[in-house]
This record gives structure tokens, sequence and C-alpha cells, in this order.
């Protein structure tokens, strides 16, 4: 049997920072926005299921992109000589300016991991322009339990001992199949691409300390974590949770680190749940 | 099923996994499996088990070791084992196991180790 997706893919051109960069979209689905952010080392195919979910997308605006270097977005002209570092100011650079190139009002930013941790420094940092915060396998910081310089090596396949790793995050109830294609967009990633997002995701710790100042009794924030995560632990996100005013946190029993992408059917059920929770206020 | 059979069975179940023979074809290598006072030598060789070795022993030279517990590790071989229990590094995050020596082997050959311990899980082996 033939089929053709609903998801529509596109490109954004912008530059940030002072660099050309061409920028990866994806959308579906008409009504609210909801710009999706893929974790580190991957990009937005980790989304699709919930960009292809035809009951979701008759109320929900759907927008899902590939970081600058991820997935089908380029890295900027002169990468060759570059050391890729993500930073909070670069990948905050980034979401606004797609929201603005996309002209998208005031959306939902659900984030998973690295997307996750930008959403709630955006929710400290850039309120006005959200409407509400779904933080996946979030908290305010997170040290490495690994050495991130293994994953850019001239000896050895970077995106491979990545996947191997964070194999170590996934549950083992997920299907097979989401389970190997969760860990093949690990594989593609280019060469130093996921030791970059964890240099910000294992080293930016300037949230520490601040998630008193969030409000989410303005903007909603809901955090949801997986009970097999072994990064981002039930307790770093309830601690998490607990520190910001207002916001509220779901144990996701039988997943991993990856849930929109390791585990689609359960995990929707959770994201639902969590989309119900985004009330204007 | 003590450690040393256990892993005979692994190794076993190995000799049937042809993607595994070309994952861990360039990982020559003995790795130490402790589990409490347990201990077995495993030789690998392009892909497959080569033999195993009941330690202890001082003078047999290992590239890397996983240090555990009996409980752990039979927790670790449940079919649906629970969180931590499901991934080396997660028992190793919970405090039920060490790795040590050259972890930047283990990880360059991550896949294949892994798949191979998890090869004890029941059904798989």
């Amino acid at each position: 049997m033939m089929s053709i997706e609903p998801i529509i893919g596109r490109y954004l051109n912008c530059e940030l920072d002072g660099l050309r960069q061409r920028i990866y979209f994806e959308e579906a689905g008409a009504g609210r926005p909801v710009l999706c952010l893929h974790t580190a080392g991957a990009d937005s195919r980790q989304w699709r299921h919930i960009l292809n979910d035809e009951k979701l997308a008759q109320s929900h605006h759907f927008i899902a992109f590939d970081m600058p270097w991820h997935g089908k977005s380029l890295p900027p002209e002169g990468w060759e000589r570059c050391e890729y570092l993500l930073t909070t100011d670069a990948y905050i650079e980034t979401v606004l300016a797609v929201i603005k190139g996309l002209g998208l009002e005031q959306p939902i930013l659900a984030g998973c991991s690295m997307g996750g941790r930008i959403a709630l420094q955006l929710a400290l940092r850039h309120p006005g322009a959200f409407s509400g915060f779904i933080a996946i396998e979030a908290s305010d910081f997170q040290p490495a339990w690994y050495d991130i310089d293994w994953f850019h090596r001239p000896d050895a396949h970077g995106g491979e001992m990545g996947a191997a790793l964070v194999s170590a995050n996934i549950a083992p109830q997920g299907p097979s199949r989401d389970r190997w294609w969760t860990q093949w967009m690990f594989m593609q990633s280019g060469p130093g691409v996921f030791r970059g997002d964890l240099s910000f995701y294992t080293r930016d710790d300037s949230l520490v300390g601040r998630l008193g100042e969030i409000d989410a009794h303005s903007t909603p924030i809901h955090l949801l974590v997986g009970d097999y995560d072994l990064t981002c632990t039930p307790a770093d996100a309830k601690r998490t949770s607990d520190a910001i005013p207002g916001a509220t946190c779901a144990v996701m029993k039988g997943i991993g680190h990856f849930p929109m992408s390791e585990n689609p059917a359960l995990f929707r059920q959770h994201f639902v749940e969590a989309l119900g929770r985004m009330t204007r206020r | 099923m003590n450690l040393h059979d256990r892993l005979l069975a692994i190794a076993s179940a190995l000799d049937n996994q042809p993607h595994l023979h070309k994952l861990g074809a360039l990982f020559d290598e003995c790795v130490l499996i402790e589990a409490g006072e347990d201990s077995v030598y495993v030789f690998f060789h392009r892909g497959r088990v080569e033999k195993l070795v009941e330690g202890p022993s001082s003078r047999t030279p290992w590239r890397f070791a996983l240090r555990t517990d009996p409980d752990a590790l039979n927790r670790f071989w449940q079919q649906v084992p629970e969180p931590g229990f499901h991934d080396i590094f997660g028992l190793v995050k919970i405090g039920r196991a060490k790795i040590e020596g050259d972890v930047l082997a283990l990880v360059k050959n991550l896949r294949f180790f892994k798949e191979f311990l998890a090869l004890g899980r029941d059904g798989q082996a």
C-alpha cells in the first residue's frame, strides 16, 4: 500500500550571529502553533509521529525544524574550519528567528532534552513570545557522566558511538523498530555535532539558581520525564519542576530520553495531556 | 546458572548473530566480567568468543572490566529489566556496577558489547 504523509518540508533562509543559515522545517496541521525542538545529535524526524497525527493536526499547527548543522539544515559557510559548540545564546537566537521567519504567533514550545533545556531558558528570558512550554526530559542542568570528546575522534565513528551510548537512555518496552530508528538519527549526525550539542547541554549551568524567577502561573510549563531516562532522571525533572512556581511534572512509565521517537503511541497519551494543560492565561 | 555458564550460553548465542560478527570484527580483547565472588575473563576474537577463563587470576591482562554483583546481573538479564538495570551504564549510574580500565575501548565497541551481554536476557540465549 502506498501513501503520502501530510508533513510538508521547506527551508527558511536567515542570518544568525552574522552567518547565513538555511534551516529546514516541517509542518502539518492547522490551529494553535506548536514549535517542536529535537534532542542533541538528532533532527526533526523525532517529531514525525506527532506531525502525522491527523486528530491532533485538526486543532494544532505543528512545526519542527532541524537546528543548523543537523538533519537537512546545512552548517554555515566555513564550517570546515570551525569547531561546532552550541551555546545558550545561539540556541535562543535560532528559536526566535524561526518563530519570526515563519510568522508564528505565541506558539507552544515543546522541546526534548537540550530542546527542553532551552524551553526553560526561553521561559525565563522570553516568556512573552510563547503561550506555553512542554519541557520533555528537561532540567536546569545535567553534568556529563561521559566524556563528550568520545564523540568526535579521527579514529572512530562518533555517530555510532553516540547512538550506542544514548541507547542507555531508551526504555526496553518500546517497539524495536522505533528504538532502532531513534539510534539511526544519532548515527547520521555530522562529525562533531553531537559533541557540540552536549557542550551546551552538559556545561552551560546558567539556569542553576534561576528557576524561581520563571513564572509558570502566567505561562504554563509542564515537564514530562521518562522513568528509564538515565540522563535526566525523574528526580532531576521533579527537582526542576518543584523550583518553578506553578510548573507541573508527570513521569512517563516505560519511556526513556526520546519519548516521541522511541515509543510514539505511549508518548502521545502524555503529550495530549500536556497540550491540555497549555491554557492561555 | 553461575556466571561462567551464563556467559557460555551467551557466547553460544553469539555464534548465531552474524551482524555482531561484523560489528565486533576489530574487537580482539579480553574483558573481565565480575559478579561478586565470581569472575570470568572473556576473550573476544573477530566478533565471537574465543574462550572463557574463570578467575580470579592476577596474571590475565584485560582491556576493561565490568564489576557488578549477581543480583544486579540477574536483574539486568530479565526480559524487561527495571529502570537502571536495563543497561550497563544504568548499573553504573545507580551504583550497582563499575566499569574500569580502557573505557574508550568499550565505547568504540559499545554496540557490540551491549548486544553481546543482552543475549543473556530471557528468551534470547
